[in-house]
């Protein structure tokens, strides 16, 4: 593992801030206790599916400001700086049962929440002034975390999973500013091409 | 020490001698060669970062050597820098070099090696150097990792204008790799089969996120870039400056350029430092600093202000004396005092900047457009007399100050306004006057300009008037006009007197000003001149008068041509004999009338010179309206009396008439024109403006002509546009007029008297009941062809019968459906005596009835009372009386006699009987008698008449007309 970015291990310290924060959460055993910070939502897997659907409708328009913002060679050359081509994304299998999806993505929100937050560190710093880019990287950063805790809540309520094993990119912290620039692009492509399946499969 | 000197140089001597004759003898290396040489590689400033040591150093030896150290790329061979580093070694020293390779450092292997020499300057001969180390390589190529392309340097900040190098390392072996600067392929040179080099020169700033360097290969995604942060240059700042204005605080400025700010850098920073005190600050603020004053007295500041960035250091000092950089604050509190109405007092304070100093301060006073300035000495109030000011009158007054010992800069201007209070006027208004006489008596017009504000001196409230009569019989008037009239109208009850007019405000009464009016009125008989206007205005000039003036006046009109005519006037010195009369309100096109006075010294006015002219003269804009008359057939007049010559945008100087014809010849007094539309014409001139008549003679009968009179100027003629038209008359018209019109006159006047004796005529010609006595044609037929052919007698005609009929019930229905609700008129012709013998009987039609009973259409079945008296009949000649009276009597009868037992019946003496029988019907007059109609009385010759029945006298009715013969 990596070293954690500033701006996930806080991010991090919220989801998880129960004993064993901060580091992989293996799959709970079906008879341990799960409890959860707040009461479930009685209509959480509707909501999980608006929240799905609302991070699809602004994947597409996030991706263009990004990218749009890294200035040339960005804009002209996406298939070659901005592919989908993120090796250690976490998978997820539509026709799998409801508690492999949930799990699945469980482990893709918190990959996503994670990278969102590097992006987010270096945009600051790389274009201070694109802040509709900023804007849109906290919106879709907020609602990737309230994703995360009711997906939390369905996996603890329904299945009584607590912990979930979890990986997260490359912190890019110590990355050269073309690369930090390129491989946010990347992640953003990776995550307009996944959200999209996994909105379609909920 | 001194002994350590001589020591140390003998030693050098000795180990020289030595080291020769070794190297001519043994060549044994020297013992002081640079050992444990180490190359570290410092990517992020791209430097080669190298240490060793020197052995064989005695402790507390020390020896200056020089190192020279040799760089090498690629190949130890290719040697690409040589440098020798002079330093003084010591006993167990660990020696260091840093050398900053302009090639990115992992873009080639680089070598270094390097040998020493005693350094011996100050010795002749030649230096001997120990011999060489190995070669140490630098190369961190082998650490890049696997990927295929590599581009360095990463995130190099450089500075504006500066020259970089860019490289590419590919691992796998592309040769077909393209590089772009934002987007611009940059061409390079290949550095050895996998590392191409590209030299960039004098980079520019573009953008503070840096720009973006990428390359790709030819084949594969593998897009690999870099950003290089170009700054700006860091400035030195400029006008850097320190003072005070309280002693307390220094506050030191300075221009800091642009700003040098970057992702990888911060904006630059300024610090301040004084080297007398040895403080140092920080200053936050990018062009300014403040700078606490000692408490204890120190007048001397050395100040040096560093900017720094991560590139570049600039500094500017300076230095100065506390007491010659004050700039004190601006001054306040400013009142004025004893304010009249040429003088004022004005007061201020100003903040203290210690009690050994004074401050100079500077009044500066606005009013009536001028400015004048005075120089003050303070120490904390000021104070300044402004004299010589005017009445009335609003001053701008303002003072700033600086430090009266050492002048460094002024302060802010504090300024404040006041106003004089006013004073009585100091001018006469001048004031001009228009004499006329209505009904024997002489009313003055009297005009004046209002007084300008320097000479009212206040607001003037009254113009006051005194009409002094000349002759004493009358006493003297006084008026109050009140502001802001600008005249008035004065009926004077005698002609010759004096007028004086003042004007007054609050204060005082201003100089009069003296008219005379005169009963003469002046000589109006001088000739009027013209006067051509400029752009400058109307020259007028005049002749100087004999007698003793004492002054001249022009007058004029500004609006001529309006009843407000804006009198005008301009006072002249009784030395000047001409002028410029000028005006914004003089407009081309208009005649403006100019009357020259000269004023005695009765200050009575009489008309020296009269002028007239335009500014501008334009050309006639409308044509006269012309009456044409006198119309013959070779001539015809043209009249435009009613043409003003006064009121045109030019001087008139005659009158051009054109006259258009088909012919197109022109007779003499006149000349042949080309109009602009190509029409030729012929032109008739007329000099004199006043002739405002013209006879076009030697026409032609019976043609057609177009004619136009238009004024000409000195700058063109009136417009070509509306040609009237005329048709020259028939030569032979006016005879045949002559003896047509009276016969014309006759015959209506026939016909007037026809119409009006119209009765008379029809009576006599066509009566609409013809008389036979009166007919004279009959007296003639019966004079001259039958000489038995008499006038029927009306008694001679059979007259119509009435009969009351029984009517049989049977054919009561029959006669219902036959009858008509329109009423039929009957005509009988009253007779006394009836069934009177047979004789010649001669009827007439009568149309009127004839028209009725067929406008029936049917059977004239009317009741008829019977035995209707003749003279009753007589009046039914009317339809109406007809109508009324039938009504009246059929509803009597219809009371007297039982309905459907009898009946009126008319029978026609005409109409044949139905039923052959004619005895029977009066034998049985009940018996209702069938449909008859009416028909026309005819004339019936006697010869055809049979005669009546004498048997049958009943028979009202026969059938006498002969198939061949009828009468209408």
């Amino acid at each position: 593992m990596k070293v954690l970015a500033a701006g996930v291990v806080p991010l991090l310290l919220v989801l998880h801030w129960k004993h064993g924060a901060g580091t992989p959460l293996p799959i709970t055993p079906v008879n341990a206790t799960c409890a959860t910070r707040h009461p479930c939502h009685s209509n959480l897997m509707n909501q999980i599916r608006n929240q799905l659907a609302q991070l699809n409708g602004s994947a597409n328009a996030l991706f263009i400001l990004y990218y749009t913002a890294q200035g040339e060679p960005f804009p002209n050359n996406l298939d070659k700086l901005c592919g989908p081509n993120v090796t250690d994304f976490p998978p997820f299998h539509a026709n799998g049962t409801e508690k492999t999806r949930l799990v699945e993505l469980y482990r893709i929100i918190a990959y996503l929440g994670a990278s969102l937050g590097n992006i987010t560190r270096d945009q600051k710093v790389l274009n201070p002034n694109a802040l509709s880019l900023h804007s849109k990287l906290n919106a879709t950063a907020d609602i990737l975390r309230g994703l995360l805790s009711n997906v939390l809540c369905r996996l603890c309520n329904k299945y009584h999973v607590a912990h979930v094993d979890v990986a997260y990119g490359p912190d890019t912290s110590g990355k050269d500013v073309f690369q930090k620039k390129k491989l946010g692009c990347q992640l953003l492509g990776k995550y307009k091409q996944v959200i999209a399946v996994v909105a379609q499969a909920f | 020490m001194a002994l350590f000197s001589v020591s140390q140089t003998a030693f050098l001597l000795a180990f020289l001698s030595l080291r020769t004759y070794q190297s001519e003898g043994l060549s044994e290396p020297l013992p002081w060669a640079p050992e444990s040489l180490k190359v570290s590689v410092n990517t992020t400033c791209q430097c080669l970062h190298l240490q060793w040591t020197v052995h064989n150093l005695a402790h507390h030896q020390e020896f200056r050597m020089v190192f020279q150290i040799e760089i090498s790329r690629i190949k130890t061979s290719n040697v690409i820098w040589v440098e020798n580093y002079t330093t003084t070694v010591k006993w167990n020293q660990v020696l260091h070099w840093s050398w900053e390779s302009k090639l990115p450092l992992e873009c080639a292997k680089h070598f270094i090696r390097m040998r020493s020499a005693v350094d011996a300057a100050k010795t002749p001969g030649p230096r001997v150097w120990s011999s060489w180390s190995s070669w140490e390589e630098a190369d961190v190529q082998n650490s890049l990792g696997q990927d295929p392309l590599f581009i360095f340097p990463k995130d190099k900040l450089v500075e504006e204008g500066s020259n970089v190098t860019i490289c590419y390392v590919s691992k796998s072996h592309q040769n077909n790799i393209s590089c772009y600067l934002e987007g611009v392929r940059m061409q390079g040179e290949q550095l050895d089969p996998n590392v191409s080099v590209f030299n960039l020169n004098h980079v520019a700033f573009i953008r503070e996120t840096g720009t973006n360097i990428y390359c790709k290969p030819g084949q594969g995604d593998g897009i690999k870039g870099t950003v290089l942060f170009v700054s700006k240059v860091l400035q030195e700042p400029k006008d850097f400056s320190c003072e005070t204005q309280d002693f307390m605080t220094l506050n030191c400025t300075w221009d800091p350029g642009s700003d040098t700010g970057l992702l990888k850098q911060l904006s630059q920073s300024y610090t301040l430092f004084e080297s007398f005190s040895g403080k140092k600050t920080l200053c936050k603020p990018k062009s300014w600093c403040l700078w606490q004053v000692a408490p204890e007295s120190q007048d001397m500041y050395n100040f040096t202000l560093t900017a720094e960035n991560y590139l570049r250091k600039r500094s500017v000092h300076l230095l100065f004396n506390l007491t010659h950089r004050v700039h004190p604050m601006a001054p306040f509190n400013i009142l004025f005092k004893n304010v009249s109405a040429t003088s004022a007092t004005m007061t201020w304070k100003v903040h203290s900047i210690g009690k050994y100093y004074t401050l100079l301060c500077q009044v500066e006073l606005y009013g009536e457009g001028k400015v004048t300035q005075h120089n003050v000495s303070v120490k904390v109030d000021g104070a300044h007399l402004f004299s010589g000011l005017e009445p009335d009158t609003e001053y701008l007054a303002q003072v700033r100050c600086a430090n009266g010992d050492y002048f460094w800069k002024w302060s802010e201007w504090t300024h404040q306004n006041f106003t004089t209070a006013e004073a009585a006027p100091s001018e006469a208004p001048d004031v001009w006057r228009n004499v006329k006489t209505v009904q024997g008596r002489c009313v003055v017009t009297l005009f004046w300009k209002p007084l300008s504000k320097p000479q009212a001196h206040g607001k003037i409230l009254f113009y006051n008037i005194v009409i002094e009569y000349l002759d004493r019989t009358s006493v003297s008037e006084v008026l109050s006009i009140p502001a802001p009239a600008s005249g008035t109208e004065l009926p004077l009850n005698q002609c010759s007197s004096q007028i004086r007019i003042t004007a007054s405000n609050s204060v005082g009464t201003s100089p009069a000003s003296v008219l005379v009016v005169s009963r003469e009125p002046g000589n109006e008989e001088v000739e009027e001149e013209r006067v051509k206007g400029t752009e400058d205005g109307f020259p007028l000039s005049w002749n100087p008068q004999p007698r003793h003036v004492t002054g001249y006046l022009v007058e004029w009109c500004e609006q001529p041509r309006d009843p407000p005519c804006d009198l005008q006037w301009k006072n002249l010195g009784p030395n000047v004999t001409s002028t410029v009369v000028s005006s914004d309100a003089f407009r081309p096109g208009v005649r403006y009338n100019f009357r020259i006075y000269g004023i005695s010294t009765e200050r009575v006015p009489y008309l020296l010179a009269r002028k007239t002219g335009y500014s501008q003269e334009l050309a006639p804009s409308d044509n006269p309206q012309v009456v044409m008359t006198n119309l013959t057939s070779h001539s015809f007049t043209l009249s435009w009396k009613n043409y003003s010559t006064e009121s045109q945008t030019s001087f008139i100087q005659g009158y051009h008439v054109y006259l258009k014809s088909k012919a197109g010849r022109c007779h003499s007094g006149s000349e042949k024109a080309v109009l602009s539309d190509d029409v030729v014409c012929c032109k008739y001139k007329i000099d004199n403006p006043e002739q405002k008549t013209f006879v076009v003679e030697n026409l032609q009968p019976e043609s057609f002509y177009e004619f136009l009179v238009t004024p000409y100027t000195s700058v063109g003629e009136g417009p070509h546009d509306a040609f009237a038209k005329v048709t020259t008359p028939d030569e032979y018209s006016p005879t045949l007029i002559r003896i047509l019109l009276p016969t014309v006159f006759c015959i209506l006047l026939i016909m007037i008297t026809c119409y009006l004796k119209s009765q008379w005529m029809k009576e006599k010609c066509y009566p609409d009941i013809p008389d036979p006595y009166k007919s004279s044609v009959l007296s003639l037929i019966k004079s001259k062809e039958n000489p038995h052919l008499t006038i029927m007698n009306i008694k001679d005609c059979v007259p119509d019968s009435i009969e009351v009929l029984n009517k049989q019930e049977g054919t009561r229905k029959s006669l219902t459906e036959t009858e008509s609700t329109k009423p039929t008129y009957l005509y009988l012709l009253p007779t006394e005596k009836r069934y009177s013998s047979p004789g010649p009987c001669i009827c007439f039609e009568n149309f009127t009835y004839n028209q009725a009973a067929s406008d029936s259409a049917s059977c004239g079945h009317v009741p008829v009372p019977p035995k209707a008296p003749p003279s009753q009949l007589g009046l039914l000649t009317s339809p109406e009386n007809l109508l009324k009276a039938l009504e009246k009597n059929y509803m009597n009868s219809l009371g007297e006699i039982p309905a459907g037992e009898t009946s009126l019946n008319y029978v026609s003496q005409l109409a044949s009987p139905m039923s052959g029988d004619m005895s029977n019907l009066p034998t049985n007059p009940p018996e209702p008698a069938l449909c008859s109609e009416y028909k026309m009385q005819m004339a019936i010759p006697l010869g055809l008449a049979s005669p009546p029945s004498s048997g049958s006298s009943s028979l009202s009715s026969i059938t006498l007309l002969d198939e061949g013969e009828h009468y209408h």
